[in-house]
Formats: C-alpha cells, sequence, structure tokens
C-alpha cells in the first residue's frame, strides 16, 4: 500500500492475486464450421481461409482455420437465460468467492471493461477442443477515476487444447467502481 | 476481401490502411453479440442498456476485436497470421453512430521468411475513441 491509510478492501483483495480465479472451464463446444459461419456472417469477414476449404488449402494455413478473434468465443459459457437480467448479465451463477463478487459487495458494483489483450500462439482449427484456466494478475490499490473511486481488476485467461497445448491468451482488465462516488460535473459520457 | 493484398516487400513503416466505416446499427450490435453467445442483456435490450448508463445497447468486446481483426486481414490477405490483438477500450459503440477505423504500420521486421507487422489501429465515432491498441500480425515473405 502507497497510501497511509489502511484500505481493509483491498487487503481483502490481496488473496485473490496470483491465483487461479475459479475451477479450469471446458469449452462448451469444440472449434466447429457453423459457429464460424455463424461468426463470419454477423461480421460479414469475407477471408476465404475461414470457410473455402480449397482456397484455404492454398495458403500457408493449408486447410479452414478459426477466425483468430474466436478465440474468446469458444470459451463462452452456456448461457441460463432466465435470470440473466436480475444477475446483471452474468451468464450463471458464480460458484466460487472471486474478487468481483468481494467488490460488489462493497459497493463497488459498477463494472467497465477498460483492456483487452488477445495473444495467439497458433491458429484454430475445425475440432480443437479448449479448456480455460483463469489467474488473477494483478488489482491495483483504490484509485480515483471518471467514474468515481474504484479498482482495476486485471486477469489472464490461458487457452489450451484438451491435450494441453497452449493456443493463446487473453488478458483482461476491468474497472469496478462504486457509481455513488462519481463526481457528475467532471462526467463526459453523453448521457 | 480485398484482392489486392500488399506485397509483404513493400510494405513500409508509416503506410496508412484504406479507412472503413462500419455502418453500427443494433442488427449489427446484436447479430455480433449472439454469434460470440453473450446474452448479456446490454447488448440486446435497450432498457437494460439505459439503466446501466449507456445511450442504448452497445456493442461487446468480442465483436469490437472481431472488427479489429478482419479490419487489419481485409487489408493484410488470406495469408495473414495475426499474432496479437491489444486494445484499450473507450467510447461504446452505439447503434447510429458510424465506427471509422484508421490503420498505419508502426513496424516492421523480416525474420525466418516471414514479415512481422505492427499495426495501429483506432476505431471512433462521434463519441470518442471506441478502440485504440495494436494488431500485431506476420506474412509470410514467398
Amino acid at each position: 500500500m502507497t497510501e497511509a491509510e489502511s484500505d481493509p478492501v483491498r487487503e481483502r483483495l490481496e488473496e485473490f492475486v496470483g491465483r487461479p480465479m475459479g475451477p479450469p472451464s471446458v469449452a462448451p463446444d469444440p472449434v466447429n464450421v457453423p459457429m464460424i459461419r455463424h461468426w463470419v456472417d454477423a461480421l460479414d469477414d469475407r477471408n476465404p481461409v475461414y470457410l473455402d476449404e480449397e482456397a484455404a488449402r492454398n495458403t500457408r494455413f493449408g486447410g479452414l482455420v478459426a477466425p483468430p478473434a474466436m478465440l474468446q468465443v469458444w470459451g463462452m459459457p452456456r448461457p441460463k437465460i432466465e435470470g440473466i437480467a436480475e444477475r446483471g448479465g452474468a451468464p450463471s451463477d458464480m460458484r466460487f468467492e472471486n474478487p468481483i463478487s468481494v467488490l460488489d459487495e462493497a459497493g463497488y458494483v459498477g463494472t467497465l471493461a477498460t483492456n483487452s489483450e488477445l495473444e495467439f500462439v497458433r491458429y484454430l482449427r475445425p475440432g480443437d477442443r479448449l479448456t480455460l484456466s483463469n489467474e488473477i494478475e494483478s488489482i491495483s490499490n483504490r484509485k480515483k477515476t471518471a467514474l468515481g473511486q474504484g479498482y482495476f481488476v486485471t486477469w489472464v485467461t490461458t487457452f489450451r487444447t484438451t491435450e494441453g497445448e497452449v493456443v493463446g491468451r487473453q488478458l483482461f482488465r476491468i474497472l469496478k467502481f462504486d457509481p455513488s462516488t462519481i463526481d457528475l460535473s467532471k462526467l463526459q459520457v453523453p448521457r | 476481401m480485398t484482392t489486392t493484398a500488399p506485397k509483404p516487400r513493400s510494405i513500409s513503416v508509416g503506410d496508412e490502411l484504406p479507412p472503413f466505416e462500419l455502418n453500427v446499427t443494433s442488427t449489427v450490435i446484436v447479430a455480433g453479440a449472439i454469434a460470440s453467445r453473450d446474452f448479456m442483456p446490454a447488448h440486446h435490450d435497450p432498457t437494460f442498456a439505459r439503466a446501466q448508463g449507456a445511450p442504448d445497447v452497445f456493442m461487446n468486446i468480442l465483436t469490437t476485436n472481431g472488427y479489429v481483426a478482419r479490419y487489419v486481414t481485409d487489408w493484410a490477405g488470406p495469408e495473414a497470421m495475426l499474432t496479437s490483438i491489444k486494445i484499450r477500450l473507450g467510447a461504446p459503440a452505439v447503434p447510429g453512430k458510424p465506427l471509422r477505423f484508421t490503420g498505419r504500420v508502426a513496424g516492421k521486421r523480416e525474420a525466418d521468411g516471414a514479415c512481422a507487422l505492427e499495426i495501429a489501429v483506432r476505431a471512433a465515432n462521434d463519441l470518442g475513441d471506441h478502440a485504440t491498441g495494436t494488431v500485431t500480425l506476420t506474412l509470410p515473405l514467398g
């Protein structure tokens, strides 16, 4: 702590830093062409290496590959639609203690994503099956931000095949803020 | 999809990527959210989004990453292999406010028969910068 005053909320969060956030999870589906097609159409991405087998065979990839930005998609959990709004959009109840629920309980109920850093070790191919593990990389001290007081929480998701090969990573940073501490006179976000 | 992918040897630091404007509609936002299995109501339910302080439904991060990737590969062509997409997130992408993508070659080196590029990318609308960051990729020297 650089601040002279103690911060019991931050002290409670320390136990999470450098540790796994929940158990590893298995992607609901293997990398597959129907989900790739759905994505390619939704984003109107006409790169032929995703769906045109013959064109893909004649590239460095030698066959179909998944769009790299879909890495996070493969790990998205199956949602429980009933009650999703009441859970603030969480796809299901988090069954394990984590820093986000600690911050929610302490009044830092606002969430703003600030950074995403995807790294691709290799492109995925239809049939790849993935597992995900999350680790809290860092939690900042309490900061004054344009959205009031809050904490930056950073975690890293490592994507592996079920054979254990690391195929990608994602660093994700969010600000958990207390909306009651927002200084509205300084807020630039249009209403 | 461009049919005129640049030749790696002709790419120079400072080259600008052709700009791209995405007409952001509710359909674009919802299509991306559902294709990424993201059922967070802020990405399809305007009432929920406004209750959270947003002006309307807004694009999810997975879709933003997808468009950033597409913007770069539309220019670099099908031989491009992205190695990273690192973005800082800012103003929301909302219906009725087109997103303007711009990019510039910020770095280039050649090694092991491939050309490694660093592209500085920005996606902005009338509210400000939606996403700014760097995409890295390799192209075979061929």
